[in-house]
């Protein structure tokens, strides 16, 4: 079995027209036993900007935690929040800098930039990059997520639709995937405020 | 250091279908592939068996071919030996059949078998490689399946929509609709998905086909 698919897991990142949304279940397991249902993969760096990580928990939490730490280092010494552009910069430049010996994550970055543009992007465990016009997904459901989400985005899309459908795909698609599931959390970061919802689903 | 020989290939593409109340739709794309390289975009992996019954079968090309003959052939002996087309019930169960014949060298073909039945209504049974099949609402198969079988659960068996009527049956247009986009989302995502797709509606009053063209890139 492959390491990314150890512990199971989704996240799906969406943007709207101005707002932006990520999204991520619940579940962590190791294989096929589910160790616990209250999980979370998504990261706050601040206000604007979140990093969500699918793969292997520990190297998500680790990753996690030292970008937080290096965006506390940053904001004391610039006295501003990083944009999501350069951040993901940062997160590129720490994956690929363990190039021969990689963290084993798929990252997603949402937020808005300093004019409140949305933004999402993604990369793979060495730090590839892409920047997404519409939506990124990662994780062990990323083929489901792929098909549904390509069904139900469209470029006009408001808050209240944005979350209904960023609900809907996750939804749907960890049903059909044993590693990820029991429910949700879904983050829908706006100009003023941020969004934070727990969805029920299946509890298998 | 050499990999050795093996008999089977997986030609890709993707086929879904679904099934309502007085109609089914199945549909499969028309790309044939070997890897990386497209040997052909118009390659069709769907055989109609009886007025009432279309069978679709992804993974190799060369095992459904053989199959859909064999299916065929014995589709024509029926009606020359008892003057009338098979049941749908018993096509599905030949099918079984046929496929677990060759348990120890298996067809390599993941097939779903769509039509109305004698009373007219709707019907889905999709099989794995070696026969054990199922009737269902609706099916998927092929490399694009995954990407495909999420929108069909939240679409068709309405899943995650507490707020909506759930006795509200899909109508034939509706379906047909969700086919062809669904098909357009496969084919953004999934190389080996792509080209045209094979649509077949059957409904008591027949058969028809219908070839929708699809990203060729």
């Amino acid at each position: 079995m492959s390491i990314m698919e150890y512990n199971g897991g989704a996240v799906v990142a969406m943007k709207g027209k101005d707002c932006v949304a990520i999204a991520c279940d619940r579940r962590f397991g190791t294989q096929q036993t589910t160790v616990a249902m209250d999980n979370t993969r998504i990261f706050k760096i601040h206000n604007k900007l979140y990093i969500g990580l699918g793969g292997l928990m520990t190297d998500v939490q680790t990753v996690g935690q030292i970008l937080q730490f290096r965006h506390n280092l940053y904001r004391l010494r610039e006295k501003r929040n990083m944009s999501p552009a350069a951040f993901t910069k940062v997160v590129s430049n720490l994956l690929y800098s363990k190039r021969f010996g990689p963290y084993f994550v798929d990252p997603i970055i949402v937020g808005l930039d300093k004019n409140d543009e949305p933004f999402v992007s993604s990369m793979d465990l060495i730090g590839a990059t892409e920047i997404s016009d519409n939506f990124a997904c990662v994780g062990t459901t990323e083929d489901e997520l792929y098909g549904i989400c390509e069904n139900l985005w469209n470029d006009k899309m408001e808050d209240k639709d944005l979350f209904e459908t960023i609900s809907q795909s996750l939804l749907s698609a960890t049903d059909r995937d044993c590693l990820a599931g029991w429910g949700s959390v879904v983050y829908l970061i706006k100009k003023n405020s941020v969004e934070i919802s727990e969805l029920k689903a299946r509890q298998d | 250091m050499s990999r050795g020989w093996m008999p089977y290939q997986n030609n890709g593409g993707t086929s879904i279908a679904l099934a309502g109340k007085d109609y089914a739709i199945i549909a499969a794309d028309r790309r044939l592939s070997v890897g990386y390289s497209i040997q052909t975009r118009e390659s069709s992996k769907i055989t109609k068996l009886t007025d009432k019954a279309v069978l679709a079968s992804c993974g190799m090309q060369a095992d459904r071919h053989t199959l859909h003959s064999v299916l065929t052939s014995r589709m024509q002996m029926y009606q020359l030996e008892h003057g009338k087309e098979m049941s749908t019930h018993a096509v599905s169960e030949m099918l079984s059949r046929t496929l677990y014949y060759r348990r120890f060298f298996v067809y390599y073909t993941f097939n779903i078998l769509a039509g109305i039945d004698n009373k007219g209504e709707g019907f889905v049974y999709s099989y794995d490689a070696v026969g054990s099949f199922e009737a269902q609402k609706h099916a998927v198969n092929g490399d694009g399946g995954v990407l495909a079988v999420p929108m069909l659960d939240n679409f068709v068996m309405k899943k995650h929509r507490q707020l909506e009527d759930k006795t509200k049956e899909m109508t034939k247009d509706e379906a047909l609709r969700l086919i062809k986009n669904t098909l357009n989302a496969v084919v953004e995502r999934e190389i080996t998905t792509g080209d045209a797709a094979d649509i077949y509606v059957i409904t008591k009053e027949g058969t028809t086909h219908e070839i929708f063209q699809l990203r060729k890139d």
